[in-house]
């Protein structure tokens, strides 16, 4: 595991046209990317496809990586998160998992990452916050971010009228800014 | 609406846009401000900064190599630039023989349009627009190969996640067909779709990503004639209609 610094420094060689950096970047973290796109994106293949696009970007955008205002690994994983979410945007997309059949069978056999977050002294703060919401707050913001649901297919996924689950993550995200504030 | 004098609104919306939960248009138009005003892209950067670190929980998988090669290989077509075409012209060609007789026209119509070099830059006098007001641009005109009319124009601003596609010859439209975009990759990568053109006079599509990142590696756009409801394949199965270079315009 590459430590933050060490990422920084090969983002700033990628950066200067530094092509073994940038293998050596994408041997450091690719794995931990290609495990958030899997998991938003349900299929291997967009995975791989999306993975391919955000490396090429990562390497054309090496020098707007400002090391002040976040960790290298948080801003390639907003790159991966991003491109995700825009690939389950395409029209085409829209009626792939209409009975929510794909996300109940994709959600039952992988591991909670709630329970592995806990573990990580790196994301203690988050996990410390988190832990501090109502649960169905913290469902409702997990399954967000980890699994890439919207609000409809939150409020079918929990069963809940759409209106209770918006306000469970609007809440829930002011809460967690509130007590990562505090413990800052 | 304007966010701006709204921070309750700016936290919630740069919130929801690192959550995931904002979507669809709103998403859309959320990003547009983001690339156009600073303060805005700070506070989502905050917020990317305090839920970031929730991933770190994702169990990591090791992607297959090809991942890499093709990763390799994209950036070696970038290198090379827009040389990368003639290894797309080659794909395009085998992918029209079965088609239709298009192909040699397609070819002598391409050398025709072969990308100008990028027209030099008129020295610039005074240039007061900011940049993200400079009207440009990624353009490409498709034609028809036999007559080399031009019937399309596509164009998309370079910090734009839009393409707009605007039909010069109404008469383009096939009864229960759909004409569906293309970007043709370089070095023989499979074409990417970019959508279906809608029967109105211009079509809005819009992009995976800014154009700066979608089109800068694309030597050409075409448009492949395919039954309702677009290609049942994801790769273009009817015959090219019309095609023409996709340059950077500014």
């Amino acid at each position: 595991m590459h430590t933050p610094d060490s990422l920084a420094t090969l983002l700033a060689a990628c950066s200067q046209g530094d092509r073994s950096a940038f293998a050596r970047l994408y041997e450091g973290t690719s794995a931990q990317l290609f495990g958030v796109a899997v998991r938003i994106l349900r299929r291997e293949d967009w995975a791989e496809e999306v993975l391919q696009d955000c490396y090429v970007s990562i390497w054309n955008h090496a020098r707007s990586y400002r090391p002040g205002l976040s960790a290298p690994m948080t801003w390639m994983t907003s790159i991966v998160r991003n491109r995700c979410l825009d690939w389950l945007r395409r029209p085409s997309l829209e009626t792939i998992d209409e009975d929510g059949k794909l996300i109940e069978n994709a959600m039952s056999d992988t591991p909670d990452p709630l329970a592995e977050l806990e573990r990580r002294a790196d994301a203690s703060a988050i996990a410390r916050c988190l832990q501090a919401l109502e649960a169905r707050q913290r469902q409702a913001i997990a399954l967000a971010f980890y699994d890439g649901l919207s609000h409809s297919e939150l409020a079918s996924h929990m069963r809940q009228p759409l209106g209770t689950v918006k306000t469970w993550v609007r809440r829930g995200l002011i809460r967690l800014k509130a007590c990562l504030e505090q413990g800052a | 609406m304007d966010y701006r004098r709204k921070p309750e609104l700016q936290q919630r919306l740069a919130a929801e846009y690192v959550l995931g939960t904002l979507r669809g248009l709103a998403r859309a138009r959320f990003h547009r401000w983001l690339l156009q005003d600073a303060a805005l892209a700070r506070v989502v950067e905050e917020w990317s900064a305090r839920l970031g670190p929730m991933a770190q929980a994702v169990p990591g998988r090791r992607p297959p190599a090809r991942v890499w090669r093709a990763i390799e290989q994209r950036l070696g077509a970038m290198r090379t630039g827009r040389a990368g075409l003639w290894h797309s012209l080659a794909f395009w060609r085998a992918l029209a023989l079965g088609a239709s007789g298009v192909t040699a026209a397609l070819l002598a119509a391409v050398t025709v349009f072969a990308p100008p070099a990028p027209p030099p830059a008129p020295a610039p006098v005074v240039l007061r627009a900011p940049s993200n007001e400079v009207p440009a641009s990624y353009l490409a005109v498709l034609s028809d190969p036999k007559t080399q009319k031009p019937m399309l124009i596509v164009s998309a601003g370079r910090s734009s996640d839009q393409l707009w596609v605007k039909v010069l010859d109404p008469s383009i439209h096939v009864p229960q067909k759909v004409l569906e975009l293309w970007a043709v990759m370089p070095k023989g990568q499979p074409p990417k779709s970019l959508g279906m053109l809608g029967k109105e006079q211009k079509t809005m599509l819009p992009l995976h990503d800014v154009a700066d990142h979608s089109l800068a590696d694309v030597p050409m756009l075409a448009v492949s004639l395919e039954p309702m409801g677009g290609s049942p394949t994801g790769k273009p199965t009817g015959p090219v209609m019309y095609s023409g270079p996709c340059v950077q315009y500014w």
